[in-house]
């Protein structure tokens, strides 16, 4: 009773070296936990998979760095999963870290031979929101007249063919936001449009699976790890799984050790309303 | 150990930042102020991309000069900068910026989230989910009535609204866990794996 009483009353900073080990430790020697596969991630996988080769798909990345740690893992998925199967990718940016991020991403695959302009393109940031997501999605060579390094978009292999956003066979977003702004601007087109987000918006996204606005949901690290498993490729996603369900059962035990203490202390009169001031 | 200088600085930066969770120290805020720093210069830089390739090039060098239109109302939005007396010059972009993006968004938010919701709801009661789905709906709008004096059966039903958001909440919260445990996870794995190799990538 004492030694659970203690427990929760431990110093945080003792909790955060041990919440480092506990993601450490399985990410060194992993443990090989199993990871299930969910309806989401398997439907999101049959439309992408459904893709051909000379299919051209936009990936509009609206996240900052600090949330790419939960939403990254997919959209290296998904460029590993499209670039093999010939799948042409035009990458625009919602937030202003976008260009950045897409250029990171790309480089191993322009290194593996993928052509800048014919199998991809990096179109960049346009400034205004929700309101520049309307004006391209309606025009996308009027609001992006040069890419992001300044070529020319409108004599450019991969937009030949494409003036609006429904010209696209899939639309994938990924964002540590909600969801809403693109269900807003892009679903009137009857583009397929599948959403990567990170876990904490998630839920907010859910409803709109439900109406068909979105035709397939990503979430977070579970989902990218769930995606590599599908692809039968491994990768960062995966191998951070083991050290996820580790930190998870040491949360559940200190939200229990916590509440458990709390108890035996109001139990003693030293909480809750009975507790001495 | 890496030998790449960018993979030190950033290892360098990350655990200054986690030292805060034990102190606030000189070294936290150093990095703040480099991040905010860096951040604020990079949207410089992105602002002028922006500048050079929506504004400068087709006005200057391909004679679109309609673009002189969105230059000068951009511009108008730093008047107040220059004294008290130039500060009406914001109002006129700023209430285009209002009213586009509201008409943009209001129009939409009707349609897409309104509308088609609403619609996604009206669920025939054959399976368990869809009475979940539909009795939730209707006890969570119960419990936001507040028109008329509650009789029994309303506070029943408001309380049983209660209950849904309660655990909608707690929902939230499970995955606000797992989003931050991935983004402890993310810098783990570059201390260990991309610094000091200790994690086999």
């Amino acid at each position: 009773m004492e030694l659970i009483r203690k427990l929760g009353e431990v110093d945080p900073r003792w909790l955060y070296v041990l919440l480092v080990l506990v993601v450490l430790i399985p990410m060194v020697s992993p443990i090989g936990l199993p990871i299930n596969v969910s309806a989401y991630t398997s439907n999101a996988f049959a439309l992408l998979d459904s893709l051909k080769p000379g299919d051209t798909v936009v990936f509009d990345f609206g996240y900052y760095v600090d949330g790419a740690p939960d939403v990254e893992p997919i959209a290296v998925a998904l460029f590993d999963h499209l670039f093999s199967k010939g799948v042409r990718i035009v990458c625009v940016s919602y937030k202003n870290h976008g260009p950045m991020i897409v250029d990171k991403l790309t480089e191993p695959h322009v290194k593996a031979g993928k052509e800048y302009g014919v199998d991809f393109v990096n179109l960049g940031f346009l400034a205004g929101g929700e309101t520049a997501l309307a004006a391209w999605a309606a025009d996308i060579k009027k609001a992006y007249p040069t890419d992001w390094k300044g070529n020319n978009t409108s004599t450019m292999p991969i937009l030949q063919g494409i003036n609006t956003v429904a010209d696209f066979d899939m639309f994938v977003f990924y964002t540590d936001d909600s969801a809403e702004v693109w269900v807003r601007q892009i679903s009137q087109y009857k583009v397929p449009i599948i959403g990567g987000l990170i876990t904490v918006t998630a839920p907010q996204a859910e409803p709109f699976l439900q109406s068909k606005q979105l035709a397939g949901l990503l979430v977070g690290l579970r989902g990218a790890a769930e995606y590599e498993k599908l692809m039968n490729k491994p990768g960062t996603a995966s191998a951070g799984m083991d050290a996820q369900s580790m930190a998870h059962l040491m949360l559940i035990a200190f939200i229990l050790f916590g509440n458990a203490s709390y108890f035996i202390k109001r139990s003693k009169g030293l909480a809750g309303k009975g507790a001495a001031k | 150990m890496s030998t790449s200088i960018v993979t030190w600085v950033g290892a360098l930066v990350t655990i200054g930042a986690f030292s805060y969770l034990f102190k606030e120290n000189v070294m936290y805020r150093t990095i703040e102020h480099i991040y905010v720093g860096a951040a604020a210069g990079y949207v410089i830089s992105v602002g002028y991309q922006n500048l050079l390739t929506k504004a400068w090039r087709p006005l200057v060098n391909e004679g679109h000069w309609l673009v002189i239109i969105p230059v000068l109302l951009g511009l108008m939005l730093f008047g107040p900068y220059f004294g008290s007396k130039l500060s009406w010059t914001r109002r006129y972009p700023l209430s285009l910026i209002i009213g586009v993006g509201a008409g943009i968004t209001i129009r939409s938010a009707v349609i897409e989230q309104l509308t088609k919701q609403l619609a996604s709801t009206a669920l025939p009661l054959k399976t368990i989910n869809n009475v979940l789905i539909v009795a939730g709906v209707l006890a969570t709008l119960s419990y936001f009535f507040f028109t008329f004096k509650p009789t029994r059966t309303l506070t029943g039903v408001s309380e049983v609204g209660k209950w849904v958001i309660m655990i909608t909440f707690g929902a939230a919260f499970g995955n606000a866990i797992m989003g931050r445990v991935s983004l402890v996870i993310g810098r783990v794995s570059f201390l260990f794996g991309e610094w000091i190799h200790l994690i086999k990538q």
